[in-house]
């Protein structure tokens, strides 16, 4: 077990050392090479080291053998960057003539705008935010332009349309980019403050003014909120959540004002004590510039001491991948944890429970995972 | 009236006996297009036309006579390039794109 | 150094401890299994295969284990494992070298995305190749079986691996799985062919991997260029027909089957595009194996005169 201790903290140094210093990777012997492969590959940062790589002009004095693994999840990523930027392209197409606010949320926000997390990163669906009393017009005009609504059970159709903020996924006849339509970036239940409509109000039109996203300081909180507040068994809390942040913090921060808003969005949002978290773990991990001032300030939506302590370990614990050949327990453990707490934060918690034991349900039934390999078509992946 | 998109100009494409085998950088499709479907995106490369103007173009290209080409054909083809996003339609209601 | 310097028990002391370290073609691979059922079909099936330099990356860390449940003493099964994730629902413990071979598929399949993905067999000999596009009913594996111990060399029996850079095609010579009827077919054309053990009841039937000529396996770094596209169909009493194919009809059949067309972009459409204005394309269909082979012997004098 302390073997199994010792090569976990070593995957992790690696894996932290290169997204910190990107630089000192041509350095590094072909036996770390392999196993930061496979850690990036888990935390899906692959693409962004290959990014960062390119950037530098490093990609030709790393061993040709791990360049291909770069070169590999750069292809996915262009690929699905195109996917993603046409998918909107028909979006607009699609609702010409209806006049409806469009907010693009997350890696949709940051590939159109140009920032900084788009590189190295993966998308997988478009994200918009959009007022809800228009939510059913633009759903009927999706739908008579060659989209439909994906299946999922009833359970779950309800769980999103009353308790979450979104829609269940449409996807257009020929192609697989699913388009997830929200009307507020939390859910009603949440104790977190989430009316869209300041959102709205600040948000910024991108060069095509038909699309805008959110203002600086709402999509550094919108970000801390997917990470923290949407982890999952499997995966706990994704690292890559966090390099957003970093990324959007080094960005933002060259504006002068930007700190202060940020504070005080959170403070007004009740989104104080995710902002403190979020500010410590990308310092500590991902060397993220924060103003000692600002940390100061954040020092009053610290919790108390004994869950400030157990937080510190456990954040960490559920955001770093394990060696991949020694699964740890306590990471588990921690995940469930944060999960639950996430969970907790979005949900009343007799509600909770209840859908946990459902989703636990759906899970022993074999609904979801587990595929038959022998029958797999490869060409689905 | 329509007109080519600018993802016109950006087009790859390949000709293999009398299909044209095309791929479209802005949305990494590729199609196959028959030579109606073809011709009628030559027909748009000075800029606006009206649909009957595009169909006669066609119809010369491919050696029909007038009103060879049945809107059956044509029609369609149009509808497709426009949800491709190669065609725009400068039409004045848009209620049904 | 190949897998077959290692003894029995080195062998089996590997793949249960740090793992085994072998090369399929392009990919280095750690195996790990303690199932000695695996071990001892893996070290008969594997032994020509080169070992890569101590200091080599490894591309892929695989192995097939218990599951960690309780089933583990129920049902004696066995998963797939890929950097410690069990994507897969668990075989019964007798399969787990298929499971294996499988799930090597699979890694292939959904990672190496540097490279266009062909769904096909290939052979070459004389520097140039057929591509056997993979369709419905094409018993592609039973003809390129026949065809690499009739004087071809093994490129693969399910991945046609093309390099963007230049559009040559690498080896990645691997056992061919046979399956129920073919596993005959293979025995009676050449009964001299190196076979594994056979595994019954498996999702596909019964199976039996064919171990290449060491040949093919020695070989496994030479690239080959593409000069036929050839389509088989498999057909009971079929008589044989060799029939040019459209160009067309090719292109959207090769592109339409690729592992990951759409993934390689532009790039993709260019290779593709390339290999068909350069191969002839041929529509295949037989029910004899041996007149198959005939009529494929006859495609490369015919382009060299």
């Amino acid at each position: 077990m302390a073997r199994g201790a010792n090569d976990s903290r070593r995957a992790r140094k690696l894996l932290l050392a290169a997204l910190q210093t990107p630089e000192t990777l041509p350095a590094l012997p072909p036996a770390d090479w392999e196993l930061l492969l496979r850690v990036a590959r888990r935390a899906r940062v692959l693409g962004r080291i290959e990014s960062e790589l390119a950037r530098a002009g490093l990609l030709d004095h790393i061993p040709p053998r791990a360049a291909t693994h770069l070169k590999a999840a750069r292809n996915v990523i262009q690929h699905r960057k195109t996917l993603v930027s046409w998918e909107v392209n028909r979006l607009l197409w699609a609702l010409q003539g209806i006049d409806v606010p469009l907010i693009l949320l997350k890696g949709t926000g940051y590939l159109m705008a140009g920032l900084p997390p788009a590189h190295g990163r993966i998308f997988a669906d478009v994200d918009l935010l959009i007022p809800e009393q228009r939510i059913a017009e633009v759903e009927e005009r999706l739908l008579a332009c060659g989209w439909f609504r994906t299946h999922i059970d009833p359970y779950d159709d309800r769980y999103y349309r009353v308790w979450m903020h979104e829609i269940p996924p449409l996807r257009h006849r020929e192609r697989g980019t699913e388009i997830d339509i929200h009307h507020r970036l939390l859910p009603r239940t949440s104790h977190f403050k989430s009316d869209p409509e300041p959102l709205f109000a600040t948000a910024r039109p991108l060069a095509d003014p038909r699309l805008r996203v959110l203002a600086p300081a709402d999509m550094v909180l919108h970000a801390l909120a997917h990470l923290f507040l949407e982890g999952d068994p499997d995966e706990g809390l994704r690292l890559r959540d966090l390099v957003d942040v970093h990324d959007l913090l080094g960005e933002f921060a060259r504006d002068p004002g930007f700190w202060r808003e940020l504070v005080a969005r959170a403070r007004e949002l009740g989104f104080g004590r995710l902002l403190f978290y979020g500010l410590q773990n990308a310092q500590h991990l991902l060397a993220t510039k924060v103003p000692p001032d600002v940390l100061q300030q954040m020092e009053r939506d610290a919790p108390s001491w004994p869950v400030r302590k157990l937080m510190a370990r456990l954040i960490p614990l559920a955001l770093l991948p394990e060696h991949p050949d020694h699964p740890s327990r306590r990471a588990e453990l921690s995940r469930w944890l944060l999960y639950i707490r996430a969970h907790w934060l979005r949900m009343p918690p007799l509600l909770l429970s209840r859908h946990l034991s459902h989703k636990a349900w759906l899970r022993l039934r074999g609904a979801k995972k587990r595929i038959d390999l022998a029958q797999l078509d490869l060409k689905q992946q | 009236m329509i007109v080519a998109t600018s993802y016109v100009r950006e087009l790859v494409w390949r000709r293999f006996d009398d299909l044209w085998i095309v791929y479209q950088p802005s949305s990494a499709e590729t199609h196959v297009f028959n030579q109606t479907t073809s011709e009628i995106l030559k027909s748009l490369g000075d800029g606006a036309i009206s649909e009957p103007g595009a169909r006669t173009r066609v119809e010369q290209a491919l050696g029909l006579a007038t009103e060879g080409l049945t809107f059956e054909d044509f029609l369609p083809a149009v509808a497709r390039l426009q949800e491709l996003g190669l065609i725009d339609s400068l039409a004045e209601n848009p209620a049904h794109p | 150094m190949i897998v077959a310097d290692l003894n029995r028990r080195e062998f089996a002391r590997k793949l249960a401890g740090a793992g085994l370290s072998i090369r399929f073609g392009p990919f280095n691979l750690t195996i790990r299994s303690d199932l000695s059922s695996l071990a001892t079909a893996a070290h008969e099936l594997y032994a020509p295969y080169p070992v890569p330099e101590t200091d080599a990356i490894h591309d892929f860390h695989v192995g097939v284990a218990r599951p960690r449940s309780l089933r583990r003493w129920i049902r004696r099964q066995a998963c797939f494992v890929v950097d410690s994730n069990r994507p897969f629902a668990p075989y019964t413990v007798e399969h787990a070298f298929p499971a294996l071979e499988w799930g090597i598929n699979w890694c292939v399949a959904t990672r190496s995305h540097h490279l266009l993905m062909l769904h096909a067999a290939g052979v070459e000999r004389g520097g140039r190749a057929i591509l056997f596009p993979a369709s419905p009913g094409d018993g592609k594996s039973t003809l390129c079986t026949a065809l690499i111990h009739s004087g071809w060399r093994l490129l693969s029996d399910e991945f046609g691996l093309v390099r963007p850079e230049d559009g040559a095609l690498l080896p990645l010579p691997r056992l061919i799985p046979l399956k129920n009827e073919s596993i005959e077919v293979i025995r009676r054309f050449r009964p001299q062919a190196v076979f594994g053990p056979a595994f019954f009841g498996t999702r596909k039937g019964t199976v039996v991997h064919v171990q290449p000529p060491v040949d093919s396996i020695r070989r496994m770094h030479e690239t080959a260029r593409p000069r036929w596209l050839v389509f088989p169909r498999w057909t009971a009493g079929a008589p044989l027909s060799l029939q040019p194919m459209a160009k067309s009809e090719a292109f959207v059949m090769v592109a339409g089957n690729a592992f990951n067309y759409e993934v390689l972009d532009e790039t993709a459409f260019r290779l593709v595009a390339e290999m068909v204005e350069r191969c002839d394309c041929y529509a295949l269909s037989y029910s004899d194996l041996a007149e198959a082979v005939a009529a494929l012997d006859d495609l490369s004098p015919a382009a060299d005169g």
